[in-house]
Formats: structure tokens, C-alpha cells, sequence
């Protein structure tokens, strides 16, 4: 791919990006997000279109308009999110053999023997030996995330491109994978390998590109750079430490779990945090702090204890740990957080209810009142209680999500990726309602895998790895680059690395 | 440039204003259409007896479409209401003509029954998450097995020859048949009840704590257990609420007939459903809500009575009855748009 540019809009995405794959050789691409990684690859599927720029394959250009033209000309991806390439009720020869049934110019009768041995010739190269005939279904990800990869091969791919193959993988799975991409190496096919653990990265490719702001910020071997240099590049230069008011917090735990479990990983969780701390859970995309957020309100299938203000609880349902004093304002604020046929004063007050009325009966003047106080505190536009929350800006739904909290008897208080898909001014709106509770005296805890946010809110900061808490680190004392570094998988306890010197580690590192 | 989009914008809103009207109020005009034309072309259709006759036909179906439009509040499902009401009208049949009892326990055990019904409808899809309409649907087979089972198929009625060669001890006490047949103030007590449990059931949705619970469960199940509203009771709730409707109308269909006959309340199924669908389109409310029930169910009784003076046969009336539930479901669909 030469010079290949794209933008949207005004918005520049790749600026003249220069990027190759030799046969037989694993190339990482790179990058943070928005940094053009997706859009890139993308157009070398064929999913979108260049505004400028070439694509070769083998010394013949091409030019790609459709996923089914990439496919053609030898193109492979394999998704992130392997479940949308499968049939689950299926068994795997018939994924395997979807594609080809597809083409119209295919025979109308097959021979199923001759098909499954096909299959099963296909799942050896991957090194699954799983019979044909098992339904997708009943595959763990790791056997159909191999399934996709041979259906990639099939097609007769000489250039697969694979997506965060390992995100949800376990360590040896992931060594699993590694062999097998070894192994298609020695036979010519080439791998194109984003990821953001960079670890695995160092250790399975051969050259790196790393982009940022849709440039090429570095090219070449992998070897020859350090994790350190990875994230430096990655990141940028250094920028001074924002000047960040000092926030002063109580001594006493307020809130504390152990023992917490996460159903999806496998893995125990110990969290504390102090009176009017802002704790944040520092995490990629995949890490676990979606499901370790939903089982601290025990709104997933959890086990541990908690204990907040010094009293013990056990909690089986968001109802009771609602009502010791935990709350989450979840991640998908319109399906998790929001009545939206209803209106925003509805919304509010689904917390007030016992306050607002009298013998059940709600009192709609009260209730009137404590929507009309909140919708003015929290400055939600437009001003008026009756609007039905479906029309309003994403701020704005957020603010009425946390809204509903607000004067009830929560005090621990647990933010989902808050700024997810809000404007600048919103998110400035929501850091100020955070800041504002944690100094009346509430605690929070802040999942994010927006790291400059983090900085910018956090007193504490817990680094969150594969479903597991890393350390728990002042965060005054970490640079954004340090946080990119350890939730890329970056050893904490590591060999002093180049931004070991600056980390003084305090707090309890549970492994 | 301004001067075109002037002159566009009344003309414009003034369609989507006629177009929103319709959508409110498209229920009501139709109702009121019915009406204006089956008094213009049938001569007894405007006369106290037959407005009252409508009414007491449609306290029965008005009771049961109650009960279901609980259940579509918290976006459930309750296909068995058909078989408890025949459960109850069976019950309470058996209790007056076999066993003697009065009236408390002649009310006491179908409601009960009803309740029960309701829980294990509840267990089914709340507990072991079975799909509401095939749990429902199984429960409406099963009850309906019981109470054929329990009649052997036969009726209950007065005086009716027992198989040891006696006849029954009991009868249906007059108590019981003013419930269905009695009046009061010359009004029949059926609409009364009817008309009570309408206002009763609006006022607790609209107005209370517990009944804005049942609408939020309904609307986002996964908000409203993350806002600390404790979804299953309110669920298990509204199936035991319909249950419960549903014995209340079993209860005045035997009242009103006066027999325990097997299998009668199996048309209220249905007719039940399409008043809380239709309920859905009434003043664009776009949800199920008890005045938009009552409402669907004059619908259908107003046409079924003027349908029926026309000599329409009942087997067609089936036809229009569908074509309504249609029409208001495209109605509510669209609103929602």
C-alpha cells in the first residue's frame, strides 16, 4: 500500500501512508486509538475506499471496491468480534464451507463426505483437531476464533490480516496461536497483527509500524525497539504534567470487595477505596472493567464480600447493593441507564420515589420540585422535566443517568466509561459532578480506558490487565505514557525500564 | 429564500399535525364512526337497554384484557387467562351446586385458583426464564386439561343428576347471580365492577409508586434492575394480578349464565388481547394502559352488537374483530415511529 490517504470529512484519518507485507513475515500495526490503524486496514479489505494512494498485491495493483474483491485478490481478515463471522447453529464444516455455497458458480450438489474431509483437512492446518461436525456453538473462542482463521485460508489467503486475535484469549491459547501463525509463516502467508498488548506483539512479529495521527511514526524491525520505545512512540512526546489541583481525601475505607469474581475471566478481584477518593480503573478495551463494574453492584453472577462505612455485606442482586449505598452508572447509558420513551423527570426520580410520596401515592408536585432542582443543578438542556429523555443530546442523558443518583442514599459511586460518546463541554460537566461528589464526602470508582481522562480525574489509579488488578498507583505520580505502558501488559515489577525511575509504587499489588 | 420556506412550513406542519391527530385520537374516531353509523342505519341501536346490553357484554372481556394488559406493562405475556377464567366459572360453579358453600367461599376459591395460576406462570417465566408465550401457552393447555378433568366434560348446573343417582345438593344462591345479572341505581352491577376496577387500576398505574414500577420494569428490564427496582417481584406481580382479573371474570360469566359450563372462557383470549392492543393506539399513549383496554374493548363490543343486529353471523364477525386489532397495532406501531 503506497501513500494511501483518507479522510472524512475535514478530518484527515491517514496522511500518505506508506505500508507492506512480505510473504512469510508477521507485521504488527500499531498505534493508539484514532490513530488510523482500523481506517487503514479497512481499506485494504476493501470495506472503504482511498482518497488517494495504490495498493499492490504480488506486483499487480489493484483496487479494491468491495470486502468480496479483497477476498478475491488474497486479502484475509480475521474480526475482533469472531461471533459475527460464524453461524452458531451450524456445525463447523458448513462455516467452513459458507463462502463457496455463497458463489453462485458453485455446483449445486455437494458430496457431504467429501466436504467434511475438506473441513477437516482445513481445521488440521490450524491445528484444531475438533470433528467437523461439532456445532460453532458449542466451540470455545479460541477453537472458532481458528475456525474463522482456516475459513480465511480457504478462500485461498495469502495475506491475512488478523484483529486483536488475543484479546480474549488466555495465555496458552495464546501460545497456541502464536505456533500456528508460525507455522502458516514457513508456508508464505503473510500476517498483518494489530493488538494493543504489546508484549505479545514483541514477541510474535517480525517488523513493526507504528502510527499516530494517521502518520507512520516508525518503521522497522521489531526487534531493534524496546516496550518502552513502542509506547513512546505511540504516545508521542512527553507532555509536562497538567498542573492538577491537589485533592485531599479521607483517611478511613470506605468501600471495600474482595474476592470479587469475574465470571468471564475466571479471575478474583480486591478493591478498596477511601472517603471522597476518585479511584480509577485504568483498562484496554476487553480488560475486564465492564464485568468487574457490573459484579461489584452484583448486577452479573458474582461471588465475594463487600464492605462499605465498616459494615459486611454479601450482595446477590443490584437491588441489595443498591440499597447498602452502591450505585453504577453503566457504560451503555440509552439500553442500561435510560427509560427513553420517558420523560426526563421519570428518569430522575426513580430513586426519589419513596421520598415523593405518601401511602404509594406519588405527590406530582414533589416530585416536580426534586426533577426541576436536578435538571437546574446538573444543567441539563433543555431545562424542562417533561422532554423525553430520547431526545436529548448523549450529555445530556448522562447527566440524567448520574442525575438519578444524586440525592439519594448512594455513596459509593461506580462511573462506566462516563465520556463514552459525550461532547468536550459534557465531559467537562461530568468530571465537575464527580469532583463535586467525591468532595462531598462519596466515594468513586471511575472505569475508563481513556487514560488522559483518568489522569485528569483520578486520585488513585488501579491498573486492570486481562480481568486481573495489577497495582494500585497514586496518580499524581503516573504519566500517561506509564499508564499505556503497564495496561499493555508492561511489567510493573518489571526490570527498571525507562519509566520505572519516576513510579514510586505504593498501596497493595495484588497478582 | 425565505419566502418559500415560509409559505412551506404551515402547510407542512398543518399535515403533520392532522397526521399526529389521527394518531392520538384515530381509536376514538373510529369508535365514534361505529357508532354514528350503526345509529344512523339500525333503529334500536340508539336505546338505553342496547347501551347497557353492550356494556354488560364487555365487563367480562374488559376484566380479563386488564389482567393481560398487566402483563404487557412489564413486557410479559399471559396467553392462559382464557383457561382461568374457565377454571374459575368451574370453581365457583362447584362450589355453589356440589359442595353448598355461601358466597365468601364461592368468591374465595377461584380467586385463589386464579392467584395460583398466576404464580406458576410467574415460576415459569421468571424463575426457570422460559419465553412468556410458550410458558403461558402451556399453562392455558394444562388448566384447561384440569377443569374438563374435574367436570369430566359435563356442565354444572342446578339440580344436575350426580353419577351416584342423587342429584346435586347446592345451586347457583341469588347472592351469586346478582353479580352477573343484578342491577344497581339500573345499572348493571357487572358494569359497575367493571367500571370500579378501570378506575381503580388506572389510578394505581398512573398515579403510585408500585404502579410506575410495573411501566419502568416493562420499558428497560435491564435499567430499571440497575436503578435498584427489583424486577422479578414486579413481574411475578403483574402475572398473579392477571391471574387474578382473569378468576374475576370467570367468576361473572358464571354469575351471568348461571351455570358452570366447561371451556367458556377460551373466547375471552383473544377478544382480551385485541382490547389491550387497541388500548395501545388510544390517545397515543403507545403503551398498554387500562383506560386504552376499556376503550378496545367498547370498540369491539359496540361492533360485535351492531355487527350482530345486521345479521352478520358470528363466524364473520371474527373477520372484522382481526381487521380491527390489525389496524389499531398499525396504529400504535407507527406512533412509535
Amino acid at each position: 500500500m503506497k501513500a494511501i490517504e483518507k479522510a472524512f470529512g475535514t478530518v484527515r484519518v491517514l496522511n500518505g501512508v506508506n505500508f507492506d507485507v512480505r510473504p512469510g513475515e508477521v507485521h504488527a500495526l500499531l498505534g493508539m486509538n484514532g490513530a488510523g490503524k482500523s481506517t487503514l486496514m479497512n481499506i485494504l479489505a476493501g470495506a472503504i475506499l482511498p482518497d488517494a494512494g495504490t495498493i499492490t498485491i504480488d506486483g499487480t495493483p489493484c483496487a479494491f471496491s468491495s470486502p468480496r474483491e479483497a477476498k478475491q485478490a488474497g486479502i484475509g481478515l480475521v474480526v475482533q468480534e469472531v461471533d459475527t463471522a460464524l453461524f452458531p447453529g451450524l456445525p463447523i464444516y458448513e462455516n467452513l464451507a459458507a463462502d463457496e455455497l455463497a458463489d453462485v458458480k458453485h455446483h449445486p450438489i455437494r458430496s457431504l463426505r467429501e466436504e467434511k474431509k475438506w473441513a477437516a483437512a482445513l481445521l488440521h492446518r490450524v491445528g484444531l483437531s475438533i470433528p467437523p461436525t461439532k456445532l460453532v456453538r458449542d466451540c470455545s473462542l479460541h477453537e472458532k476464533q481458528l475456525i474463522v482463521l482456516a475459513k480465511v485460508l480457504s478462500s485461498n489467503a495469502r495475506y491475512i490480516i488478523l484483529d486483536e486475535p488475543t484479546a480474549a484469549l488466555s495465555e496458552a491459547e495464546t501460545k497456541r496461536l502464536f505456533a500456528i501463525i508460525h507455522e502458516l509463516k514457513q508456508q508464505g502467508v503473510g500476517f498483518i497483527y494489530i493488538s494493543h498488548k504489546l508484549k505479545e506483539v514483541q514477541e510474535i512479529a517480525d517488523r513493526l509500524t507504528i502510527l499516530r495521527d494517521g502518520r507512520i511514526i516508525y518503521q522497522g524491525a521489531a526487534g531493534s525497539l524496546s516496550l518502552e520505545d513502542i509506547v513512546l512512540h505511540m504516545t508521542g512526546t512527553k507532555q509536562a504534567a497538567t498542573a492538577k489541583q491537589a485533592r485531599t481525601y479521607g483517611s478511613e475505607i470506605a468501600f471495600a470487595a474482595r474476592g470479587i469474581k469475574i465470571d468471564k475471566t475466571s479471575t478474583t478481584v480486591d478493591i478498596y477505596a477511601h472517603r471522597g477518593e476518585i479511584v480509577g480503573i485504568a483498562g484496554l478495551v476487553g480488560a475486564g472493567k465492564t464485568e468487574l463494574a457490573e459484579s461489584l453492584v452484583a448486577h452479573r453472577k458474582t461471588s465475594g464480600e463487600w464492605q462499605l462505612d465498616g459494615q459486611h455485606y454479601t450482595f446477590s442482586s443490584p437491588y441489595e447493593a443498591i440499597a447498602a449505598g452502591l450505585c453504577l452508572i453503566p457504560e451503555e447509558r440509552r439500553k442500561q441507564g435510560l427509560f427513553l420513551p420517558e420523560s426526563v423527570q421519570t428518569n430522575l426520580t426513580v430513586r426519589l420515589l419513596s421520598w415523593l410520596s405518601r401511602w404509594q401515592w406519588i405527590s406530582r408536585m414533589k416530585e416536580t420540585d426534586a426533577a426541576n432542582g436536578l435538571v437546574r443543578s446538573l444543567g441539563i438542556h433543555p431545562p424542562s422535566p417533561s422532554t423525553a429523555v430520547r431526545h436529548l443530546s448523549g450529555g445530556n442523558q448522562q447527566k440524567v443517568v448520574i442525575g438519578k443518583w444524586l440525592n439519594t442514599n448512594a455513596r459509593v459511586f461506580l462511573f462506566d466509561e462516563p465520556t463514552k460518546g459525550i461532547d468536550v463541554h459534557a465531559k467537562q460537566d461530568v468530571f465537575s459532578i464527580i469532583r463535586t461528589l467525591a468532595d462531598e464526602g462519596k466515594t468513586v470508582l471511575y472505569f475508563s480506558s481513556e487514560f488522559r481522562e483518568l489522569l485528569e480525574v483520578c486520585d488513585t489509579i488501579y491498573i486492570m490487565v486481562d480481568g486481573r488488578l495489577l497495582a494500585r498507583l497514586p496518580a499524581a505520580e503516573l504519566t500517561y505514557e506509564q499508564l499505556v505502558y503497564y495496561c499493555s501488559g508492561g511489567e510493573i515489577d518489571g526490570p527498571a525500564g525507562r519509566f520505572r525511575d519516576t513510579v514510586e509504587k505504593s498501596g497493595v499489588v495484588y497478582s | 429564500m425565505a419566502q418559500p420556506a415560509v409559505s412551506a412550513t404551515p402547510s407542512k406542519k398543518a399535515v403533520l399535525s392532522t397526521l399526529e391527530f389521527l394518531y392520538k385520537h384515530g381509536t376514538l374516531l373510529a369508535i365514534l364512526a361505529v357508532i354514528a353509523y350503526f345509529g344512523i342505519t339500525q333503529d334500536q341501536f340508539f336505546t338505553y337497554e342496547n347501551f347497557s346490553d353492550i356494556l354488560r357484554s364487555i365487563s367480562i372481556v374488559t376484566l380479563v384484557a386488564i389482567g393481560i394488559t398487566f402483563s404487557l406493562i412489564v413486557d410479559g405475556f399471559d396467553l392462559s387467562v382464557g383457561s382461568t377464567v374457565s377454571l374459575a366459572t368451574i370453581a365457583s360453579a362447584a362450589a355453589l351446586v356440589l359442595y353448598r358453600q355461601e358466597i365468601f367461599v364461592t368468591l374465595l376459591v377461584p380467586l385463589l385458583l386464579g392467584i395460583a395460576v398466576g404464580l406458576l406462570n410467574s415460576l415459569l417465566i421468571v424463575k426457570f426464564k422460559l419465553p412468556d408465550l410458550l410458558a403461558t401457552l402451556a399453562t392455558m393447555y394444562a388448566i384447561n386439561g384440569v377443569q374438563l378433568t374435574y367436570t369430566k366434560g359435563f356442565s354444572i348446573y342446578n339440580d344436575m343428576p350426580l353419577p351416584d343417582g342423587g342429584t346435586a345438593p347446592g345451586k347457583f344462591i341469588p347472592s351469586f347471580l346478582f353479580i352477573g345479572q343484578g342491577e344497581l341505581f339500573g345499572i348493571p352491577f357487572s358494569v359497575l365492577l367493571m367500571l370500579f376496577v378501570v378506575i381503580a387500576a388506572h389510578l394505581f398505574l398512573t398515579y403510585t409508586k408500585p404502579g410506575r414500577l410495573f411501566y419502568l420494569t416493562g420499558e428497560n428490564r435491564e435499567a430499571a434492575r440497575l436503578s435498584g427496582i427489583p424486577v422479578n417481584r414486579y413481574r411475578t406481580y403483574a402475572y398473579v394480578i392477571s391471574g387474578f382479573f382473569a378468576a374475576l371474570g370467570g367468576i361473572v360469566l358464571a354469575s351471568r349464565i348461571g351455570t358452570g359450563q366447561v371451556s367458556a372462557g377460551a373466547s375471552f383470549l383473544m377478544d382480551g388481547v385485541a382490547a389491550a392492543y387497541i388500548g395501545f393506539s388510544v390517545f397515543g399513549a403507545g403503551k398498554p394502559n387500562v383506560i386504552g383496554t376499556l376503550f378496545g374493548s367498547i370498540l369491539m363490543g359496540v361492533l360485535l352488537n351492531g355487527l350482530t343486529m345486521m345479521n352478520v353471523p358470528y363466524y364473520a364477525q371474527d373477520i372484522i374483530k382481526g381487521a380491527i386489532l390489525v389496524g389499531a397495532l398499525a396504529l400504535s406501531h407507527w406512533q412509535k415511529k
